[in-house]
C-alpha cells in the first residue's frame, strides 16, 4: 500500500526535511518518490528507526557520489532537482551519522544551494517578476493589466518570502557551522 | 606551493589531514574511512559526503592523483604537492605538540 502526502519545504528547510522523513518511516511510512513542490510517495513498512540524510548536488557528481555514499551504507531513495535523498538504520549508523561529518563541510553545503539556488532565484526576481510587475501597476489598471499586477503582485509577494526565509536561514546555518 | 593552497591547507580540517595522511598509500573513499577510524579509535567517523568533497576539492588542488579503479571504486593517490602540504602540517602539529609539552623550537 502506498500513501501519498503533500509537504512544501524550501530549499532551507532540508533539516527539517530530513526529520519529517525519520518521523515518517517511525511510524510506519517509508519514502519511495518525491516529486516538487512536495509529494511525497510512501510505502507503507514496519516501523523502525531510519535517518534519512539529503545532499544537493550537481548532476556531474550525482553517479560517483551514490556509489560512495553505498559504500558507507546509505541507501538511494530517489533524487529531486538536484537534492539527492539517502537513508539508513539508526542502529547501523555512527550515532546521528551525517552524510556531513564536520562544520567546513556543512557550511560548505549551505553555501552551495545559495549559490546555486538562492542566487538565480534572486535574479529571476529582480529581472522578471519586479520589472513585469512595475509595468502592469503603471498600466492602465483595467483588463488585463489589471490580471497581470495581481499575478506578479503575488509572485513579489512568494518571492519576497522565499528568498527573505532561505537567505536568513541558509546564512544562520553557514554561520554556525564557521563560528 | 603557492598562496591560494597555502590559504586553503595551512591548517587543514580534521578530516582532511587524515585524508591525506592515508593517501600515502593508494585507496578509496570508503577506505579511507575505515582506516581513518580504526586509528583514532573510533574518534573520527568522515561521512560520506565530506569524503567525497574533500576527496573532490584536493583532485582539483593537485593535492591527489587518480590512481586507477578497484570494484569500480576510485583509487587516489598523494602528489607531491601533498606531499609537501602534508609535511607543511605536519610539522605545524610537532610545533603545537612540542610547545605544549613546555619546549622551544630551535632552528
Amino acid at each position: 500500500m502506498t500513501e501519498t502526502k503533500f509537504r512544501f519545504f524550501t530549499i532551507a528547510d532540508y533539516e527539517d526535511e530530513e526529520i519529517w522523513l525519520r518521523k515518517m518511516h517511525n511510524e510506519g511510512l517509508k519514502l519511495v518518490k518525491v516529486i516538487p513542490p512536495g509529494i511525497y510517495t510512501f510505502e507503507e513498512c514496519e516501523p523502525e528507526d531510519v535517518i534519512y540524510r539529503m545532499d544537493f548536488s550537481n548532476n556531474e557528481k550525482d553517479a560517483q557520489f551514490i556509489s560512495m555514499a553505498q559504500d558507507f551504507g546509505w541507501e538511494f531513495v530517489d533524487k529531486m532537482i538536484g537534492w539527492l535523498y539517502f537513508r539508513k538504520p539508526a542502529e547501523e549508523a555512527d550515532g546521528e551519522e551525517q552524510l556531513f561529518s564536520d562544520d567546513e563541510s556543512r557550511a560548505d553545503m549551505a553555501a552551495h544551494v545559495v549559490k546555486t539556488r538562492l542566487v538565480p532565484v534572486a535574479i529571476i526576481f529582480l529581472c522578471i517578476v519586479v520589472p513585469n510587475l512595475l509595468n502592469a501597476v503603471n498600466g492602465k489598471m483595467s483588463g488585463l493589466s489589471g490580471f497581470f499586477a495581481a499575478v506578479f503582485g503575488i509572485l513579489f509577494v512568494i518571492y519576497v518570502y522565499l528568498i527573505v526565509h532561505c537567505g536568513l536561514k541558509l546564512k544562520a546555518i553557514i554561520e554556525e557551522n564557521r563560528k | 606551493m603557492d598562496q591560494r593552497i597555502r590559504r586553503i591547507y595551512a591548517p587543514m580540517s580534521e578530516s582532511g589531514f587524515y585524508i591525506l595522511l592515508c593517501l600515502q598509500i593508494p585507496n578509496h573513499g570508503y577506505g579511507i574511512a575505515r582506516q581513518v577510524k580504526e586509528m583514532t579509535g573510533g574518534e573520527i567517523s568522515i561521512g560520506a559526503g565530506t569524503m567525497y568533497g574533500t576527496l573532490s576539492k584536493m583532485e582539483n588542488d593537485g593535492l591527489i592523483v587518480f590512481y586507477g579503479e578497484e570494484d569500480k571504486r576510485k583509487l587516489y593517490v598523494i602528489t607531491e604537492l601533498g606531499q609537501e602540504v602534508l609535511e607543511t602540517e605536519l610539522k605545524r602539529i610537532e610545533r603545537l605538540y612540542l610547545n605544549s609539552k613546555g619546549e622551544y623550537i630551535h632552528d
